[in-house]
């Protein structure tokens, strides 16, 4: 058992090392990939764009870094530092390790909602370009039914919301799998494909779609950090310190749910991240919110871009699904610094 | 005006009142404890004037404002609560575990201000725990753990202070210190103290009255003296007591029944 919590200097060098590696993942995001560009040629080009110098990329090059990887490397930060935030509030408004962003039927929704897009099955909603749409409205109106079912003992405890979050992913996975059992082999592949995520139909359109959300959602978490911090000692007595324990939760819950259905409809179901990068920062740096989330956030956001590199290069010019990477590097990694734990003061 | 005025009071779960028909007032700079036997409603008692409880019928005021009056923000400044098993996180220091008590003050959005940090430093002396700051909160020991949650609700700067069973698991030492040091809170800064105890011996040597509860109900109220010495008292617990005079101090004692009698008996006087 560690004798005091991590010092402030140990935060910094945490933080740090995090920034360090999500610029490392951003600029590995704009150079590596099947096609070779370095990464002073991809330099050049960003400062012949600010009249520094003349660019030496081709304009097949050009359109492969700013209109392929570019959006992809911005999409899978977003998408990660959502879902990373996502869970890091879930675990702490919740007070449960295994809480998650899908908690509240996220992710049984959004599968519903793209299968019936993507599957040839759903009539004239079976249309792929609105998975995104169909994704999105599937996954609020699971967390709108969660809701309706255990918001009401909200103000007191967590566990009905939990509960009624469980029996909704519940029936809409049957629904889900219903639609799969019914839909072609071909349409299935593609079903299967969205649903393990990836970040290939990354566009700058779906990041301006997504931007919005993530930005306003991942604030509202990250002002919330406190009221989390009080919270860590319960409902009773975090009400007894004054903090309006229901609003917050309220807040919160629909800002995590909110940002995640809107990276889910993009980029598809892509777990571990929200899960795995609030623990492994939390090992870090230690239990306050105030440090966990605003790290995450970074962590979370360097963590999938990184695993999109890997999932795209790797067996080019096919791709990994992203959800099979990330928990393919992540659980080592987790494991590892569970291991280093164990074994070294942190 | 009256710290805290419970006035008719029904606090229910289900159909059942869990406390019926309460009215108790407790003088400012006074502290009342409760007593009796499990069961009796004395943790309800105390959580609904934490403001813990919905109050199925009548009101509870602390300093002449109704509770349904008072936001959770509004009544943290007025009332502080160590509960009787409080959660203590893991990983948290003692010194951000104490702060927690000022939260009222500047809120869940914003850091605290130098006043915040200052009173939580003079708290931490107040309590001796000014060295154990940087430590993680688990690693205390019973003892100072309680007087790190004292020292939270300290921090509430409040008038009221409600303590639901505060020695539990405590030693008789770390017992007395506890309950020494709120009795100094009252005695020097006027703090004005509503908690629960079943040790009928430490009830009465700390209050300054005791309040008997049966079943949800006040039965007995008075000086902790006489409440003591009220042979009310060995009918509720249903079990023979007897009080002796130790050093000035009434000392409660518990007699096991013997098979062939089962009586209760008057306390000594």
């Amino acid at each position: 058992m560690n004798a005091n919590p991590p010092t402030t200097a140990r935060v910094a060098w945490v933080t740090g090392a995090t920034i360090i590696v999500l610029v490392a993942a951003a600029v590995g995001g704009l150079v590596i990939g099947p096609t070779s560009i370095g990464f002073s040629r991809v330099l050049g080009d960003v400062l012949s764009h600010l009249g520094l110098g003349h660019t030496t990329l081709t304009p097949l090059q050009s359109v492969i870094v700013w209109q392929l990887r570019a959006p992809r490397m911005v999409l899978g930060l977003l998408a990660g530092a959502m879902l990373a935030v996502a869970g890091g509030t879930y675990q702490g408004v919740f007070r449960n390790p295994l809480a998650d962003p899908y908690l509240l039927g996220v992710a049984a929704g959004a599968g519903l909602g793209a299968t019936i897009a993507i599957a040839d099955v759903g009539g004239g909603l079976s249309t792929p370009s609105w998975t995104p749409l169909l994704a999105f409205a599937g996954a609020l109106v699971a967390v709108a039914v969660t809701w309706a079912i255990g918001g009401r003992g909200l103000r007191t405890s967590t566990s009905s919301l939990i509960l009624a979050g469980v029996a909704v992913a519940s029936l809409f996975t049957s629904a889900q799998t219903f639609l799969q059992q019914q839909a072609s082999v071909n349409s299935l592949a593609r079903v299967y494909i969205w649903l393990l995520g990836s970040l290939a139909s990354a566009s700058w359109s779906s990041v301006t779609l997504v931007l919005p959300y993530v930005v306003i959602c991942a604030v509202i978490c990250l002002v919330a950090a406190r009221a989390l911090d009080v919270m860590s000692v319960g409902e009773d007595e975090s009400r007894s310190l004054g903090v309006p324990v229901g609003r917050v939760r309220l807040l919160v819950v629909a800002a995590a749910s909110l940002g995640t259905a809107a990276v889910v409809s993009a980029v598809g179901l892509i777990g571990f991240v929200g899960i795995v990068v609030p623990h492994v920062v939390r090992l870090l740096v230690g239990t306050s919110y105030r440090r966990i989330l605003p790290i995450s956030v970074i962590a979370g956001a360097g963590f999938l871009v990184i695993a999109d590199t890997i999932a795209r290069t790797v067996m080019a010019p096919s791709e990994l699904p992203l959800g099979v990477v990330t928990a393919l590097v992540g659980a080592p990694v987790f494991v590892f610094i569970l291991s280093l734990r164990g074994r070294v003061a942190m | 005006m009256k710290a805290i005025a419970i006035h008719d009071l029904s606090v229910r779960v289900g159909t059942r009142d869990l406390v019926h028909r309460v009215s108790l007032d407790v003088s400012p700079g006074t502290w009342c404890t409760v007593i009796g036997p499990n069961g009796a409603g004395k943790t309800t008692l105390v959580e609904a004037v934490a403001g813990l409880r919905a109050l199925a019928s009548g009101d509870v005021s602390l300093m002449g404002k109704s509770l349904r009056t008072l936001n959770e923000r509004a009544r943290a400044r007025r009332v502080s609560l160590v509960p009787q098993h409080p959660v203590v996180p893991a990983g948290m220091s003692v010194h951000d575990y104490v702060a927690l008590g000022r939260t009222a003050y500047h809120g869940v959005l914003r850091a605290p201000r130098a006043e915040d940090r200052h009173a939580v430093e003079s708290v931490l002396e107040r309590v001796d725990l000014a060295d154990f700051c940087e430590r993680d909160v688990v690693t205390l020991s019973g003892g100072e753990r309680q007087r790190m949650v004292l020292a939270r609700a300290l921090a509430q700067s409040t008038t009221i202070m409600v303590l639901d069973e505060p020695t539990t698991g405590l030693d008789l030492r770390h017992q007395m210190n506890v309950l020494e040091l709120l009795r100094r809170e009252v005695d020097e800064c006027g703090l004005t103290v509503l908690a629960t105890l079943h040790d009928l011996t430490l009830a009465g040597q700390f209050a300054d009255r005791l309040v008997l509860l049966d079943a949800g109900e006040v039965v007995l109220d008075g000086p902790a003296g006489e409440v003591i010495r009220s042979d009310e008292l060995a009918k509720r617990y249903e079990m023979e007591l007897r009080v002796v005079e130790v050093n000035g101090s009434d000392v409660v004692v518990p007699v096991r029944d013997a098979p062939h009698v089962r009586r209760v008996l008057p306390t000594d006087q």
